[in-house]
């Protein structure tokens, strides 16, 4: 077990491209962390930077608060889940499983232990014997997560390991990984671009966009309180809503957009008197819209219904808000919602779940945190 | 029944090319079973129909003794340049080492004629001692193998074998072990099948052979041309020899078929 370090770490190819940019980040003993973020934004050389694949061209990454920058990958005693298993397929499971093992010297009982426990709690007891090619995606993904596991390293780093697992083996490994780590408690850093992986695994996430981080925080947190537009747009689907907008008046400080004026409740308006009369844009969650109002703290807000998506547990209405020619939101409505399209509605907007956001920036206007 | 025009064309135009190849084979096999008169009869005749030819060879040529030659050569050659160049297409490929320049250089000395090397070759060896010497006409071989066989092995380091590596690494392998432990045995089936070429390579190689071996070291290549005398080609018993020299071949090309197709890599990555 083992606290990861990551000191102002930047990498660079060649002399120009830079990958990862002055990132610093501590990640606890014990903790699960999730980096989160579009293809290319540098969560994975990041993640082979501290696996020792890559050189780390500037900047100290510390493990157990030992400096690990000149360390040889098979001295960090740290174990990697790729993407696309990289199972030794002249090697049955079982050899596959002891590789590790057999390297740093364990002795042959004490392997054919290890190996039996976690075939057995990963369920893959049966295909000792097989080789890689004699596995289905799920039975590959289980052995590379067992290859990792039996060598009980400091930290598991997870390359995006569920993106190539149909919809549900994905959703059922989910469970898993959150069961394991409970179980083992070690260290795990799991790259992902998925964002229902990211909210619903990890005890932080680290969103990163052009090789640097953008926030760092408990999912529930970072959720309800983006720094910017980009995290806005990027947690959960469908993401919040943006919308270009202008703070107007100066005692009640509505959000207009469009057609559309929003009354800021009293409570955020000391934060937002600054920007009184500048243009703003306005971030909207899907499912801060509700058909009936709430008790003092919603606003009704006339839509123009586009179309709507029937995903069976709920509805996502496409509209116009403020009315036909208003900009195009997303909303998200109860299972048995109707509605036709060109048809006039009357949703309620929760106040209290308003973000506004610097249109030139993109960041958010600070104002007191929602818990 | 209906006609499948389909299936049947191309399986004319095959059988026109398996013809095309397997009637000189045919041929040579009846030449090698009857004697000098027979072989030069048209239209061919049966005849009669008899193993002198190969008892001859054994009596009147060194066949044994070429064929020795050729085996040894050829083995060794082999020997010495399969690791040699699975080293040497590794370093291509996972460090490019020397860059495209020297990648381009191994393609390059493929394409100058052999003959353009012997006479370099030869005068080396004369001063070195090497001529007619098995370790000379070995060594000559490898200029041939090495940069084949390296320039061939190189894709099968590329792609799949590098992530795997990594994973090794991993693991805790040092670099020589992932090299050894994962890289070599992946790439397993393309080693085989370079080091059954090489050893194809060699077996037939006839310029080099003529010129650096001598009385004690000539290959089957050269025994064969030697049976084109003054007094004319001795074409049954050369008939025989060459069925013989062809047995080698005929033993490794399943062996060849089986390990070119790379069955084994699959399933290693997703």
């Amino acid at each position: 077990m083992a606290g990861i370090d990551l000191k102002n770490v930047t990498k660079i190819y060649g002399n120009a491209v830079v990958a990862v940019d002055d990132v610093s980040l501590e990640i606890k003993d014990g903790e699960f962390m999730i980096f989160l973020g579009p293809s290319g934004c540098g969560k994975s050389t990041t993640l082979r930077m501290i696996g020792g694949l890559e050189s780390i061209s500037k900047g100290d990454l510390l493990i157990d608060g030992r400096r690990m920058n000149d360390v040889d990958p098979a001295q960090r005693d740290i174990a990697i889940v790729f993407q696309n298993y990289a199972l030794y397929p002249h090697m049955t499971v079982a050899g596959n499983l002891g590789f590790g093992l057999k390297l740093r010297g364990v002795d042959r009982g004490e392997i054919d232990r290890r190996i039996r426990a976690i075939s057995e709690m990963l369920d893959i007891g049966p295909l000792l014997e097989r080789k890689p090619a004699q596995l289905s995606g799920g039975q590959r993904q289980r052995v590379a997560l067992g290859r990792a596991l039996v060598r009980e390293p400091k930290a598991f780093l997870l390359d995006e390991p569920l993106s190539n697992l149909d919809a549900k083996l994905r959703a059922a490994m989910r469970t898993e990984l959150i069961k394991l780590h409970q179980k083992v408690g070690t260290t795990i850093i799991h790259v992902t671009h998925d964002q229902i992986e990211a909210m619903t695994m990890g005890q932080r996430i680290c969103i990163m966009k052009d090789g640097r981080i953008v926030q760092v925080g408990a999912p529930l947190d970072v959720y309800r309180n983006p720094v910017n537009t980009f995290v806005a747009g990027f947690l959960a689907s469908p993401p919040m809503n943006l919308v270009p907008g202008r703070l107007d008046g100066q005692i009640g400080l509505d959000a207009v957009t469009g057609l559309a004026a929003l009354p800021i409740p009293e409570a955020l308006r000391p934060g937002y008197a600054s920007h009184a009369e500048k243009s703003v844009t306005v971030g909207l969650r899907p499912e801060d819209f509700h058909l009936l109002p709430l008790a003092g703290r919603s606003a009704p807000v006339s839509v123009t219904a586009v179309a709507i998506e029937l995903l069976g547990p709920e509805v996502i209405l496409v509209a116009e808000l403020g009315g036909t020619g208003g900009p195009e939101i997303q909303a998200r409505m109860p299972r048995d919602f109707l509605a036709r399209p060109g048809e006039t509605l009357t949703l309620h907007y929760d106040l209290t779940q308003i973000h506004l956001f610097d249109p030139a920036t993109g960041n958010v206007l600070v104002r007191p945190r929602i818990a | 029944m209906r006609v499948r025009w389909g299936s049947f064309i191309p399986h004319l135009i095959l059988s026109a090319f398996s013809l095309a190849i397997l009637l000189p084979l045919v041929w040579i096999v009846r030449v090698s079973l009857t004697d000098k008169l027979t072989a030069y009869k048209i239209p061919p005749e049966i005849g009669h129909v008899g193993i002198e030819n190969y008892i001859e060879i054994f009596s009147a040529y060194p066949f044994e003794r070429w064929f020795l030659n050729s085996l040894f050569v050829a083995l060794a050659s082999t020997a010495i340049s399969l690791p040699l160049a699975t080293a040497m297409a590794y370093a291509f490929a996972r460090f490019n080492t020397g860059g495209i320049f020297l990648r381009l250089g191994v393609l390059a000395s493929q394409m100058l004629p052999p003959i353009i090397l012997v006479l370099p070759l030869f005068t080396l060896f004369f001063t070195t001692g090497l001529m007619q010497t098995h370790l000379g006409l070995i060594l000559a071989h490898l200029t041939i193998s090495l940069p084949f066989l390296a320039w061939m092995l190189v894709s099968f380091f590329e792609g799949d074998s590098a992530s795997l590596e990594e994973a090794a690494r991993i693991d805790g392998a040092t670099r020589w072990q992932a090299f050894i432990l994962i890289a070599v045995p992946v790439a397993a089936p393309g080693i085989l099948a370079a080091g059954l070429l090489g050893f194809i390579l060699s077996w037939n190689e006839f310029l080099f052979a003529l010129v650096l071996s001598g009385a004690d070291t000539q290959t089957l290549p050269v025994g064969l041309a030697s049976m084109e005398t003054h007094a004319g080609v001795e074409i049954a018993p050369l008939a025989a020899a060459t069925v013989l020299s062809l047995l080698p071949v005929f033993v490794l090309l399943p062996f060849l078929r089986k390990y070119l197709i790379k069955g084994l890599s699959l399933g290693a990555l997703k």
